[in-house]
C-alpha cells in the first residue's frame, strides 16, 4: 500500500506546475481512498471505527466536490451554523493531515517557508499555506475561524482570504467566561450569520439551528455513554482512528452520521473486555510514526484509551438559545482560558478512565500546548502516573527523530511493565 | 515595581495608585531557568521575560492574553511562589465599539483587583491627570534615508544600529514601537473609557482583527527608502505579514530574525550595514571623476570566521598576490599575518599600499584599514569582476551562507543570509567530517562516487549529526552518506535562492565551493552550470580591494 501512495505522491510532486491537475489528483486520491475504506478498510478495527473512517473521507470530500457551497474552517469554528445552512466545512487541519498521508507535506511546507512563512510555525498551518501558495487548494466561498485554540488561526485565515479574495470572519473568543463575554460572542455570531447569508444567498433559520443543537446534544450523550463504558472495557484502537475522532467531536458534531457513529461506538465498547495498560494521549497524534504504531495500534498490552482533545467540552447545550449555547461552548472549551482548565480536565479523565500512563506529544510549533507541558507533567506525576513527553511533528515527517522516539517509548512501556497497573 | 510587556497594557492605571511600572525588556542572553519551566521551543522573548522576572525578582506582573506564549507565561508565573500580584487582561482582537466596551471593562477589573491588593481606592482624577500629561503624537521627521522598522518586538540596539549607519527610523511598527497618540481628557469624560479608546486606537499589532492600518503606511512609499522586517525566533505571527508584504512593496525590504538576545548582534550589524549601503548607492548617483595617473596598489582583507584572506591588486586590477590563512583566536593578528604573507608574494612593502579595505566578520577591529565594507557588497563586486554575466552569488563560508542577487551593472538587488543557525555552512561540513572521520578537503571528491541515494532529512547540524550516526550504524557507505549530506546542504541553498528569485549565471564562492560534491549536487538541482572561481575563498577580499581602488579613483 505504501508503495502505491509513494507513486501517487511523486505524481503530485511532479505536476506541481499544473495546479488544476493537482487539485483533481488530490480529490481523486481521496475518492479512491474512500472506496478502499468502504470495501476493504482496516480489518482490525471494530465496526464503529470502520464507519468513522468512512465518514471522515465523506466529510473531507464534500467541500472538495462542491467548493461553491463550502467554507474553510478551523477545528473550533462554530460549524453548527454551517450545518444548519447546509454549507460544507473544510477543516484545514484535516486537509493538511491528508496531504501528509499522501507523503507530500515536505514539498508543501517548503513552498510556504520559501514564501516567507516561519519554519517554526505549526506544520498543519504550513502545509495548508503551502497548498494555497502552490494554488492547489480549491477556492471556497468564504472562511470562518475562532481565535481558539491557537494564534495561527486568525492569521492563517486572514492570509487565505486575502490571497483568494474571499470574505472571512474571525470570531474573537474571550479568554474568561462571563455573561458579558457570552454577549460579545453572540453579537459576533449574528454579524457572521448575516455575512454568510449575503455571500451564500441562503437564509438562516434559528429553528433549524435548534435542531442541529438537539442532534449535537443527543450525540454527546452517546459520547458520554462511550466514556462511561470505557471505564470497564478497552476496545481496539489506533492512533490514526483516535485522530479521526477529532472530525466527529468537533466540526462535524451536529451531523446525522456523527450521531450514528457514537451510537455504534458506545455499543461496540461493551463487546470488549478490560485488558492491558491504559494509555492516555495528550494533544495530537503522529499517526505515521512507526514506534507509536508499534506500541499502540491494536496492541494487546498497551491500550490507547483516548486523546484529551476529543473530550474538551462535554456539557449539554441549551437548545432554546442556540447562539448563546454555541458562545458558551467556545468560551468554556477546556483549551481556552487558563491552562489549569486543561489540567483539571485531564486529571478528571485520568481518574475516571483509570489511566496507567500519559503520553504528551509536543507538536512542532504548537506553543499553546507545549508551553504548559511542564505544569501538566508536575500535576500528573503528583497523581503517581508515569508521564512521557515526546517532541515531534504529526505532519512533517522530517521533524521526527524516529530512533529517539522509539527509545523513549520503549523505555516508557518498560517502566509501565515494571510498575504494574496503577488502578 | 509592576512589570508588564504588552503595549496595550493600561499601565497608567497602576501609576495612578502612585506605583511605579516598568516595561520588561530582558537583558539576559541565557534561558536556563525558563528552559526548566517550559519547553525550549517557546518564543525566545517569552522565555527571556520569564528568566528576567525570576532573576530580578519582579513580584508584580500584568500581562495581556496577547499570544500563546504569553498566555502560557501567565500560567507558569501563577505557580511561582514569590509572585505577589499577577493579572492577565483579556485583550479583545476587535478595535471597534464592541472591542472597546470589552476592553474598558477589563481595565475596570484590573483596577478592582489592584484596589484589593493594595487596600487603597482608585482615583479617577489621578488617571485623568496622568493621561493629560502624556505626549500626543509627534510629527514624522523625514531625513535623507528613511526606514520603516516593522514586525515583532526588537531590542533598542537594532534601532541604534540603523541610526549608526545613517538610517532614520521613520516608523517603528514593532511591538515595542509606536506609542499611542494621547489627547486631552475633559473633566466630564470618563478617563477609563478614554484610556481604553486611546490604547485600542493606536497602530494595531498583528494579533488584532483588522490590521490594514499597518500596511497603509507604505502608501507613503515615495518618502520611505527601505523597510526592515524583524521577527523573533519561535514567534510565528509576523511571518504572515512578511510573506504578504515582501512581493507587494516597491522599496527594498530586509528580513531579520533574532532570538532577542544580543549574541547575534555582529551578524545583524553586517546585514543592516550592507542594506543601508545598498540603499545609499541607489540614492546617490555616482559622479564621474578623473582617474589618477599614479600607480595605485590596494589591499583587500576578508576577515572571516574560519579563514582570513588577503588580495593585493594594482590600478590595472591585476592580482599581485594573495593569501589564505586560518583565523586564529585574535582576528587582528590573523589579518596582519595574512597581509604580510600576501605582501611577500607581491614583493612589495606595506608602505607601498595606497589603501586598505577590510570586510568580513572581523572588519571592524582592523586598525590599519582605511575603510570597512560588508562582505555582501564585496562578494558582489568580486564575483561581477570575475564574470560580468553572473547574476546570483552563492557564498558559503565557515559559519555564514549568503545568496546575493546582482543586476547587469553588478549592483546588489537583494540578498539573504542565514541566521545564527549553522545548517548548511562550512561548520556543518566540519562537524560531519569529524563524525565520518574524513578530512574536509577529501569529502567532495569521495562523495562523487556515491552509489546509494540516501536521504538526510534534517538540515539542522545537531539533528543531521544524529541521522548520520544512524546511517553509520546501519553500515551505510561513507561516500553515500557524504552525498546525502551534500544534498541536504544544497536543499537549504536552493530554498535561499528561491527566496530572492535567483537567476543564472550562478557563481559559488567561499570555502564550501571547493567541495566538488556540493557543487555537482547544486548544478543538478538548479539544472544550471555553477561557476567556481580558481580560488573561491578570495572573492570577498578581491571585491574589497576593487572597492578600495574605485574609492581612490573617485578621489
Amino acid at each position: 500500500m505504501e508503495k502505491i501512495i509513494r507513486v501517487y505522491s511523486s505524481l503530485i510532486k511532479r505536476n506541481l506546475d499544473k495546479p488544476e491537475l493537482v487539485k483533481v489528483l488530490i480529490r481523486l486520491g481521496l475518492e479512491v481512498a474512500k472506496v478502499w475504506v468502504d470495501y476493504v478498510g482496516d480489518k482490525n478495527a471494530p465496526e464503529s471505527l470502520r464507519y468513522l473512517n468512512s465518514i471522515c473521507f465523506k466529510f473531507i470530500l464534500e467541500p472538495l466536490r462542491d467548493p461553491n457551497n463550502s467554507a474553510f474552517v478551523n477545528l473550533l469554528a462554530p460549524t453548527e451554523i454551517l450545518h444548519s445552512m447546509d454549507i460544507y466545512p473544510l477543516f484545514i487541519e484535516a486537509y493538511s493531515s491528508f496531504i501528509s498521508g499522501f507523503y507530500c507535506e515536505d514539498t508543501f511546507i517548503d513552498k510556504a517557508t520559501t514564501e516567507g512563512i516561519s519554519d517554526t510555525l505549526c506544520s498543519y498551518h504550513k502545509t495548508f499555506l503551502g497548498a494555497l501558495e502552490l494554488s492547489v487548494l480549491p477556492r471556497l466561498k468564504f472562511a470562518i475561524t475562532s481565535s481558539i485554540l491557537c494564534d495561527g488561526n486568525s492569521n492563517t485565515f486572514r492570509y487565505i482570504a486575502n490571497r483568494y479574495r474571499i470574505p472571512y470572519y474571525i470570531i474573537d473568543v474571550p479568554y474568561k467566561y462571563s455573561e458579558e463575554s457570552v454577549r460579545y460572542v453572540v453579537s459576533q455570531l449574528k454579524e457572521m450569520i448575516s455575512i454568510i447569508e449575503a455571500i451564500s444567498g441562503k437564509r438562516f433559520d434559528i429553528d433549524r439551528l435548534r435542531d442541529i443543537i438537539k442532534l449535537e446534544n443527543k450525540t454527546r450523550r452517546y459520547l458520554k455513554l462511550y466514556l462511561e463504558n470505557l471505564k470497564n472495557h478497552t476496545m481496539p484502537n489506533s492512533i490514526t482512528l483516535e485522530m479521526y475522532k477529532l472530525f466527529v467531536t468537533h466540526p462535524y458534531i451536529g451531523r446525522e452520521e456523527t450521531l450514528k457513529f457514537f451510537k455504534l461506538l458506545a455499543e461496540d465498547t461493551v463487546r470488549y473486555p478490560d485488558s492491558g495498560y491504559r494509555i492516555f494521549w495528550i494533544h495530537i497524534m503522529p499517526y505515521f510514526l512507526y514506534p507509536a504504531q508499534r506500541y499502540l495500534n491494536f496492541n494487546g498490552d498497551f491500550k490507547l484509551i483516548g486523546c484529551d482533545l476529543n473530550f474538551d467540552y462535554l456539557e449539554e447545550m441549551d437548545e432554546r438559545k442556540p447562539l448563546e449555547a454555541i458562545a458558551r461552548k467556545m468560551i468554556l472549551n477546556v483549551n481556552n482560558g487558563d491552562f489549569k482548565r486543561k489540567i483539571d480536565n485531564i486529571k478528571g479523565l485520568i481518574v475516571d478512565l483509570k489511566i496507567d500512563g500519559v503520553i504528551h506529544f509536543c507538536q512542532w510549533g504548537c506553543k499553546q500546548s507545549f508551553g504548559g507541558f511542564m505544569l501538566l507533567k508536575r500535576e500528573i506525576e503528583k497523581m503517581n502516573i508515569p508521564f512521557l513527553a515526546i517532541d515531534g511533528d504529526a505532519v512533517d515527517r522530517r521533524n521526527n527523530p524516529e530512533e529517539q522516539i522509539n527509545t523513549r517509548l520503549s523505555a516508557f512501556f518498560e517502566l509501565l511493565n515494571q510498575r504494574g497497573k496503577r488502578w | 515595581m509592576v512589570g508588564y510587556v504588552c503595549k496595550y497594557t493600561p499601565y497608567l492605571v497602576i501609576e495612578s495608585f502612585g506605583e511605579k511600572t516598568v516595561r520588561i525588556e530582558p537583558e539576559t542572553n541565557s534561558c536556563e531557568v525558563a528552559n526548566a519551566l517550559t519547553h525550549p521551543n517557546m518564543c525566545s522573548y517569552a522565555k527571556l521575560v520569564l528568566e528576567d522576572i525570576v532573576k530580578k525578582g519582579i513580584d508584580k506582573v500584568i500581562l495581556t492574553n496577547c499570544c500563546d506564549s504569553i498566555r502560557r507565561l501567565y500560567d507558569i508565573l501563577e505557580t511561582l511562589p514569590f509572585i505577589k500580584f499577577l493579572h492577565i487582561i483579556d485583550l479583545p482582537r476587535r478595535r471597534d465599539q464592541k472591542g472597546k466596551f470589552i476592553f474598558k471593562n477589563e481595565i475596570i477589573k484590573l483596577i478592582t483587583r489592584y484596589e484589593d491588593f493594595l487596600g487603597k481606592s482608585f482615583n479617577r482624577a489621578n488617571l485623568r491627570d496622568l493621561l493629560n500629561n502624556m505626549p500626543s503624537s509627534t510629527e514624522k521627521r523625514y531625513r535623507d534615508l528613511n526606514i520603516v522598522l516593522i514586525g515583532g518586538r526588537c531590542r533598542d540596539s537594532l534601532i541604534k544600529i540603523v541610526e549608526e549607519f545613517g538610517g532614520n527610523v521613520l516608523y517603528n511598527l514593532t511591538c515595542t514601537g509606536n506609542k499611542p497618540s494621547y489627547r486631552p481628557i475633559g473633566m466630564n469624560e470618563d478617563p477609563i473609557e478614554a484610556y481604553a479608546n486611546i490604547l485600542l486606537d493606536s497602530y494595531p499589532c498583528i494579533r488584532m482583527d483588522d490590521t490594514k492600518e499597518r500596511v497603509d503606511i507604505f502608501k507613503d512609499e515615495r518618502r520611505i527608502d527601505g523597510a526592515i522586517y524583524h521577527t523573533v525566533k519561535f514567534c510565528d505571527l509576523y511571518s504572515y505579514e512578511y510573506a504578504s508584504l515582501k512581493d507587494k512593496l516597491d522599496i527594498p525590504l530586509l528580513k531579520l530574525e533574532t532570538d532577542y538576545t544580543d549574541t547575534s548582534e555582529g551578524q545583524i550589524r553586517t546585514r543592516v550595514q550592507a542594506f543601508i549601503e545598498s540603499l545609499k548607492k541607489s540614492i546617490n548617483k555616482r559622479e564621474n571623476t578623473t582617474k589618477r595617473e599614479k600607480r595605485l596598489i590596494v589591499a583587500g582583507i576578508d576577515s572571516g570566521s574560519t579563514s582570513t584572506n588577503v588580495v593585493i591588486i594594482d590600478s590595472e586590477k591585476r592580482i599581485l598576490g594573495y593569501s589564505i590563512i586560518p583565523t586564529g583566536a585574535r582576528s587582528v593578528e590573523s589579518a596582519y599575518k595574512a597581509l604580510e604573507e600576501a605582501l611577500k608574494i607581491a614583493n612589495i612593502k606595506i608602505e607601498d599600499l595606497s589603501y586598505i579595505v577590510a570586510t568580513g566578520y572581523g572588519r571592524i577591529g582592523i586598525p590599519f584599514a582605511n575603510l570597512e565594507v560588508t562582505e555582501i557588497t564585496c562578494h558582489a563586486k568580486g564575483a561581477f569582476f570575475l564574470d560580468r554575466d553572473v547574476r546570483t552569488i552563492i557564498d558559503i563560508g565557515g559559519q555564514d551562507s549568503k545568496i546575493i542577487k546582482i543586476d547587469e551593472e553588478g549592483k546588489v538587488i537583494d540578498f539573504v543570509m542565514n541566521d545564527k543557525c549553522s545548517a548548511g555552512t562550512g561548520r556543518f561540513l566540519e562537524n560531519m567530517s569529524r563524525v565520518l572521520e574524513i578530512p574536509v578537503e577529501r569529502m567532495g571528491e569521495e562523495s562523487l562516487d556515491w552509489k546509494e541515494d540516501l536521504e538526510i532529512s534534517s538540515m539542522c547540524t545537531v539533528f543531521a549529526e544524529s541521522e548520520v550516526i544512524s546511517l553509520i550504524a546501519r553500515n551505510k557507505e561513507r561516500k553515500d552518506i557524504l552525498h546525502a549530506l551534500n544534498k541536504s546542504i544544497v536543499k537549504r541553498i536552493v530554498s535561499f535562492i528561491e527566496r530572492i528569485d535567483g537567476e543564472p549565471k550562478y557563481m559559488m564562492t567561499g570555502g564550501v565551493a571547493k567541495n566538488a560534491g556540493v557543487v555537482r549536487c547544486l548544478e543538478e538541482r538548479l539544472r544550471e552550470k555553477v561557476i567556481v572561481p580558481d580560488e573561491p575563498q578570495i572573492v570577498g577580499a578581491l571585491g574589497s580591494a576593487l572597492i578600495g581602488l574605485e574609492k581612490l579613483e573617485d578621489g
